[in-house]
């Protein structure tokens, strides 16, 4: 056996320790209460792997914690609309055909979640007012949870689950202009230098830097932009700052957009595989997502990204 | 010469402008008042980062009678993000330092606790920042506030209109909770200093990165409503190398060659305040928080190891704050 698939069956099974009786994970190994981006990457990650009891469960605990209004909330017990969660969910019951009416209403929740900026009031007023942070307010995409402004994060997330609609019909006919807005708002946001951090390009005339995990998930709900200069800029700040990192999470995030651009990733690959403790790794998310990227074309084809 | 039309329209409006800034702070909006008659602040010379630090820190914290035998203490260090050579985050060798102090006066465990509000990669902070290997020798668990386990919480003030947050196990579990912030300027709230420091115990996992609804909610409020609800037990403020300017990440660095030690957050804040120059009853969450949760007023510090000295070279902020000089 080879040491990747060594290491990635060590993962799965530590993964498979750590789901909870309930059928979710918790963000941390030490927690017991069930959160839904651990718990979304681990569906993911078990589901590629063919574990089908625990994927099973996963997938029920998934459907039980849907909020009534088709959004998620970030964890069991909350009622909060989360609209990152929410676009993971969708990704996560991809295979399920029970879950169809599910995500259809998760899709519905998803092209009614506009970032505040999308409120002409708001808009007026970062247009007039409030000028310290540069973005366009006409280019809005998705919070993290509602009443606040558009983020990079839960906006790629949501590119790439709308993305997976088989077509623009059936009421969903507003998709491709949300999805198209979604991408204006990430090309607005970038960091001048190339990439993305969280959302904020230039502060008070200062570029801030980037950060590699929010520009891999960028990257990934721009691969139909592949040649615009903004992603391609984006593209050279990975490949010269991935090499670098050595957290897995940035490193697991790289390699997966830096395959679905594809750019040469064995180095990145063996970096990952060569950390120490990964097992031991308190952060079940981080956990997962390693298992993710170190079987990466299939977690491409997952996320509806072609590599 | 008369005031014309034009000069009265303009000042009307400034005046509403300014009712409308502090009406939502004119009533009392918290539960208790938690202000002790005097609290007790050391400002402590340290001129550099080094080993030293823990001579320092040692001495500086024998000038209070803390006792935590037997106390789960969790230190908070303010940790945002990193930029090569920039004074962004408080010096690991600090938290080091206050780490073994602490063990040494008997604690029961020593933990050191943060949420990012920047990054969602805790780890390649932790790394990036020196922060990682230092824990890792010293065999100091970290927990990541951002993903820690969640509590539906009651807030104790009402000044953000919220009347819960869910907040991190760990930290409500604390018997000894210390802030240790950078002493920094804020472009959105003038200074981040003890109180603002506790917004990295919101979790990311449910507010998100930034926690975005803090800044709809009210900076100020925000800072108010969380440390009525979270005591802070104990400060440790990182002013050996501050940040002036557009903080707080892209700011100036800025050597101020002080710790400053305090029993009472708000008695911390409005001295680091004087230290930069400014006057704290201008900070708004300082100068409300003077009214429920601590002490501004010198007359009410005790001022102990150094004196105060109102800094003759203000730390230069971004011109909405301008308003902090005003005192002197």
């Amino acid at each position: 056996m080879n040491p990747d698939l060594f290491l990635l069956s060590d993962l799965l099974a530590e993964l498979a320790l750590r789901q909870l009786p309930c059928g979710g994970w918790a963000a941390l190994a030490s927690s017991s209460q069930p959160a839904l981006e651990a718990t979304c990457y681990s569906t993911l990650a078990v589901g590629l792997a063919a574990l089908p009891s625990y994927v099973a469960h996963a997938q029920e605990f998934l459907l039980r914690t849907q909020n009534p209004n088709g959004s998620w909330p970030a964890f069991q017990g909350d009622e909060q609309d989360g609209a990152w969660v929410t676009a993971l969910a969708v990704t996560a019951l991809r295979d399920l055909v029970p879950a169809i009416p599910a995500r259809l209403k998760a899709f519905h929740w998803l092209l009614e979640c506009v970032g505040r900026e999308g409120d002409w009031f708001w808009k007026w007023k970062f247009r007039t007012a409030d000028r310290h942070v540069r973005f366009d307010p006409d280019k809005f995409g998705w919070p993290w949870i509602p009443d606040t402004l558009s983020w990079v994060v839960p906006t790629a997330f949501s590119i790439l689950a709308l993305n997976q609609l088989p077509c623009a019909c059936g009421g969903f006919e507003k998709t491709p202009s949300r999805v198209e807005r979604g991408i204006e708002m990430l090309l607005d946001r970038a960091c001048p230098g190339g990439g993305w951090n969280a959302g904020n390009g230039v502060v008070y005339g200062v570029v801030v830097a980037p950060h590699p995990d929010d520009t891999a998930i960028a990257l990934l709900a721009l691969t139909g932009r592949k040649q615009d200069p903004l992603v391609q800029s984006a593209l050279q700040y990975l490949v010269k700052t991935a090499p670098t990192v050595t957290a897995p999470w940035s490193l697991a995030w790289a390699i997966l957009a830096l395959a679905a651009y594809g750019q040469g990733i064995d180095s990145l690959y063996k970096s990952l595989i060569a950390l120490p403790h990964l097992t031991k790794t308190e952060d079940t998310g981080t956990l997962a997502l390693a298992c993710l990227a170190l079987d990466y074309q299939r977690t491409l084809s997952a996320l509806g990204v072609a590599a | 010469m008369n005031p014309t039309r034009r000069d009265f329209l303009i000042r009307s409006a400034g005046l509403a402008a300014g009712a409308c800034v502090s009406a939502p702070f004119l009533l009392p909006k918290y539960h208790v008042d938690r202000r002790p008659k005097r609290s007790r602040v050391a400002v402590l010379h340290a001129e550099r980062y080094s080993q030293k630090l823990d001579q320092i820190l040692a001495a500086g914290l024998r000038l209070f009678p803390i006792d935590v035998r037997g106390k789960r203490v969790i230190l908070k260090p303010n940790l945002v993000d990193y930029a090569p050579g920039d004074a962004i985050n408080t010096h690991p060798l600090l938290v080091l330092a206050a780490a073994e102090s602490f063990r040494r006066m008997g604690a029961d465990s020593v933990l050191v606790a943060e949420g990012p509000g920047n990054q969602r990669d805790t780890q390649l902070v932790l790394s990036q920042s020196g922060y990682q290997e230092s824990l890792n020798d010293e065999k100091i668990r970290f927990v990541d506030l951002n993903r820690d386990q969640l509590i539906h919480t009651r807030l104790r003030a009402s000044y953000t209109g919220m009347t819960h947050l869910w907040l991190p196990r760990t930290v409500l579990e604390a018997d000894f909770l210390v802030s240790m912030p950078k002493i920094k300027t804020h472009h959105w709230s003038g200074v981040t200093l003890s109180m603002k420091n506790m917004f990295g115990i919101v979790p990311g996992a449910r507010y998100g990165w930034p926690k975005n609804i803090l800044h709809w909610k009210g900076i100020q409020e925000s800072i108010l409503d969380i440390c009525a609800t979270v005591p802070i037990h104990f400060v440790i403020a990182d002013g050996v190398v501050a940040m002036e300017g557009n903080g707080p990440l892209n700011g100036t660095p800025r050597h101020l060659g002080k710790i400053v030690l305090a029993d009472d957050q708000v008695a911390a804040d409005a001295t680091c305040g004087r230290l930069m120059g400014f006057d704290p009853g201008s900070i708004v969450h300082i100068a409300v928080g003077a009214k429920f949760l601590g002490n501004a007023s010198p007359e009410r510090i005790e001022q102990v190891a150094e004196n105060v000295l109102t800094s003759r070279n203000p730390f230069q902020v971004v011109p909405e704050f301008r308003q902090l000089y005003t005192g002197f």
